[in-house]
């Protein structure tokens, strides 16, 4: 290094690696929305949590709601229940500006409400938690039996699917012959 | 399906969504998804989980044959046990066996293990032989076949109502092995050669069958490779298309053999042949000069001082197969108009009887390979 450097180096201030503090930019206060489901229970979730939803995302992004606004207007989601609505929340507050991980340990474990949450999730569009949730449906065969699959999976044999069929094929028939009768009813 | 239309599936499901009978805990009612959700969740599942989840009705099969899974590469063979293997061409060192059994408890089938051979996984699933492993087999693959939309690759035939069965379920296969004393008949045989196209190739394992037979149609395989092939004559060989040729217990004679050399060099015929190796009936010990002299009777021949670079291995079955060459000496070098070199020579067993038999090797080559 050369003196002129070294006199210019030691004359000018070590430019900061980080801005002092007063210098730093206002944090801007997280904006919350509301959602409830069937169970009209309202939930508060902050919207970076609501950015793993594409499809409240999309509704909230122009929206510009202030507190007031939004807490007096909570998303209704009437077709999900409200336990299956706290886990689909929960599990967006936990991952919350977080990358995924390819295994999610955070999910719920309850199998029964599986189904539910499945159809929950892949209305709300949560990309992330819909792969993990058909990957834990398809975890509950491994190492099974064919007769534990069925059983699991609740697959109908050929023999209970035809007398399905051929029930819902007699239930149709007569349902249009009630509608053909009612419209005679009502023609005369 | 647009976003918006899955929307309007999704919603309607949610009205129809009167589960008449309601799942116990650990249950879930897979065929109540919508397609998208249940094509997204059978695509976790791995090669048997798939395979027995389409066995268990008419509708799963139709659901499992709706994904377009990745292409398998299906050999059926057998040690002791029937076997079925599978594997991706895309996924190295992943194999995946069906194996039928009746060496375990009744009760414990089907059973699922894993082997780790170094970089080498190998996932066993045991299904029980229930007396009827042929036909079960036979339907396991045809059924594997249909869900995956891939073709048998390789087939080991240990039973002889196989053949009826390829020839009906998949005439052209690239690799047919056939076992010792499967074909018991000139029938069998002349309707298997007619019928079952073998485009990479073809191995028959030693089989009595009536010593008249002969044939003179060319076998269109890659390579061939013939134990007892007595029935094998010359203008099969050289109206051929064969890159490999075996042919082992051989009736061709040392005339054959120089003609075949002949029509090599000459180019019109064996075009294709890269390897061709004889083994010749026994024959009387004192008559091998004599033999030796009758193959390479008037050939404008080249003794072969070193290797050259010329290759000591053969691929006999599509890269699956390599064989190492027996390095002998003397070597003679035939060369051809276009600069392909053929690399004469042989090998020789010795009996106490006072017989010989003759190993003839004939390894077709360039400066390039």
């Amino acid at each position: 290094m050369s003196s002129t450097e070294q006199g210019t180096s030691s004359a000018a201030p070590a430019e900061p690696t980080t801005a002092p503090e007063s210098a730093a930019a206002p944090e801007v206060p997280e904006s919350f929305y509301y959602v409830h489901g069937k169970d009209k229970v309202v939930h508060k979730v902050s919207a970076g949590a609501l950015q793993h939803s594409a499809l409240i995302h999309g509704m909230i992004s122009n929206l510009g709601y202030t507190e007031e606004q939004a807490k007096a207007n909570p998303f209704p989601f009437e077709n999900i229940d409200g336990d299956i609505l706290q886990m689909v929340v929960d599990w967006c507050n936990q991952h919350k500006g977080k990358p995924t991980p390819p295994e999610d340990t955070n999910l719920p474990k309850q199998k029964e409400k599986l189904f539910d949450l499945v159809l929950a999730v892949n209305y709300l569009e949560i990309k992330e938690l819909l792969t993990y949730c058909c990957k834990q449906v398809a975890m509950m065969v491994k190492g099974k039996s064919p007769e534990e699959i069925r059983e699991i999976w609740m697959i109908p044999t050929d023999a209970e699917d035809e007398a399905a069929e051929k029930e819902a094929k007699k239930r149709a028939g007569k349902e249009a012959a009630g509608e053909t009768a009612a419209a005679a009813g009502d023609a005369k | 399906m647009s976003s918006h239309a899955a929307e309007m599936t999704l919603l309607q499901h949610f009205g129809q969504q009167e589960v008449q009978n309601k799942p116990k805990k650990h249950q879930f009612p897979l065929l109540k998804l919508p397609r998208v959700l249940l094509f997204d969740c059978i695509q976790n599942l791995n090669i048997f989980e798939i395979i027995l989840f389409s066995r268990l009705s008419k509708r799963a099969k139709s659901i499992a044959k709706r994904i377009r899974w990745d292409p398998l590469n299906i050999h059926l063979t057998s040690d002791k046990d029937p076997q079925i293997w599978l594997k991706h061409d895309t996924v190295q060192g992943l194999d995946w066996i069906i194996d039928y059994n009746n060496q375990k408890k009744s009760s414990v089938y089907p059973v699922f293990e894993t082997l780790l051979k170094g970089p080498q996984a190998f996932h066993s699933l045991f299904l029980k032989d229930n007396g009827n492993v042929i036909e079960d087999v036979k339907q396991m693959m045809e059924h594997i076949c249909e869900v995956f939309r891939s073709p048998i690759s390789d087939i080991r035939i240990f039973e002889e109502s196989f053949i009826e069965w390829i020839i009906q379920f998949q005439p052209t296969i690239q690799c047919v092995w056939i076992r010792k004393d499967v074909i018991t008949s000139v029938e069998t045989m002349e309707r298997m050669l007619k019928n079952i196209t073998m485009t990479e190739f073809f191995g028959l394992q030693p089989t009595e069958i009536d010593k008249k037979f002969q044939i003179t149609e060319p076998i269109p395989s890659r390579s061939i490779a013939i134990y007892n092939s007595f029935w094998i004559t010359l203008p099969s060989i050289l109206n051929g298309s064969n890159s490999i040729i075996r042919l082992f217990d051989s009736n061709l004679t040392a005339k054959d053999i120089n003609t075949i050399l002949k029509e090599w060099q000459i180019g019109n015929k064996l075009q294709s042949l890269e390897y061709l190796e004889i083994q010749t009936p026994k024959i009387d010990t004192f008559a091998r000069p004599d033999y030796n002299n009758e193959i390479l009777k008037d050939l404008n021949l080249t003794v072969s001082v070193d290797n050259n670079g010329r290759p000591n291995t053969v691929n006999i079955d599509n890269d699956v197969w390599t064989y190492t060459l027996p390095q002998t000496q003397p070597v003679y070098n035939l060369i051809r108009n276009d600069g392909m070199i053929g690399s004469i020579f042989g090998t020789y067993e010795v009996f106490q009887c006072g017989k010989t038999r003759i190993s003839f090797y004939f390894q077709v080559w360039s400066k390039q390979t």
